[in-house]
């Protein structure tokens, strides 16, 4: 008898390069509407996953791009989680540091917005080590409320 | 559709940018090129009219963050007008509806931009 699946998932595998963003992006936000959530929350999903994918191809890969990202959705009853996988270089989470507004708009400077907008649009943002595979992950919860 | 467009009109002493599309990172350069060509000129008021803008990420947010020190050295200001839901909503987010002066309409903005101004 086949395992009894409790959730739906699958997978897309891109080039690390910003040209896909839009299809990422675009998929995203129609998951996002599928799992349940309003238009103006799938928007804002769609907007964290750009920037985790963007920090991946920019900084992980710093720009190359000829590897890949690997996105994996999972639609659980309770969330949507976006889990994007690389090779490249990776961060843990306590080396998240989120950049303060206040002081940001003070001190105007290019840079450093994404992580914040992530953190904000999302429930949870985990960064994750594989250490048997060597690969890194980017992982992002929207709950369904 | 390409993933950007952008156009450029000259009202009065105001440079109203129209971007329609998408900027992120792909497109971000061609976006911060048009900016920074009207800086070039000596355009420093510069109205961003949002009305076709489906999406902004950090790296827009940043081109215009990286020029608005200097169009305000030079009396001039980066003004925003139209903003999709999701756009403000990005804006908003982070704080820079304090730092930008936002309008519903372009109209308003221009007004505001150039209050002696008629038509």
């Amino acid at each position: 008898m086949a395992a009894k699946v409790d959730h739906a998932q699958f997978r897309l595998i891109i080039p690390s390069q910003t040209r896909y963003l839009n299809l990422v992006t675009g998929l995203a936000k129609r998951a996002a509407v599928a799992a349940g959530m309003d238009d103006a929350t799938a928007a804002k999903v769609s907007i964290a996953v750009d920037e985790a994918v963007t920090n991946v191809i920019l900084h992980a890969y710093h720009g190359e791009g000829d590897h890949s990202v690997e996105l994996e959705l999972r639609f659980t009853e309770q969330a949507l989680e976006i889990h994007i996988l690389h090779s490249g270089q990776g961060i843990r989470s306590d080396q998240m540091v989120l950049p303060d507004p206040k002081e940001y708009i003070k001190h105007p400077r290019k840079g450093g917005l994404g992580l914040l907008l992530m953190s904000r649009f999302m429930d949870e943002v985990q960064f994750k080590a594989d250490e048997v595979s060597g690969r890194n992950e980017c992982c992002l919860i929207k709950k369904i409320s | 559709m390409a993933d950007l467009s952008i156009a450029v009109r000259q009202i009065g002493d105001v440079a109203v940018l129209l971007p329609t599309g998408f900027i992120n990172a792909h497109t971000v350069r061609e976006f911060e090129e048009a900016l920074e060509g009207l800086v070039r000129d000596g355009r420093y008021t510069i109205l961003l009219n949002c009305k076709d803008l489906h999406y902004i990420s950090s790296a827009g947010l940043g081109a215009i963050m990286g020029l608005i020190e200097t169009v305000r050295e030079h009396e001039g200001d980066i003004l925003l007008s139209n903003l999709q839901e999701n756009v403000f909503a990005i804006f908003d987010t982070l704080g820079f509806t304090q730092l930008y002066r936002v309008f519903h309409d372009e109209d308003q903005a221009l007004a505001a931009a150039a209050p002696g101004r008629k038509g």
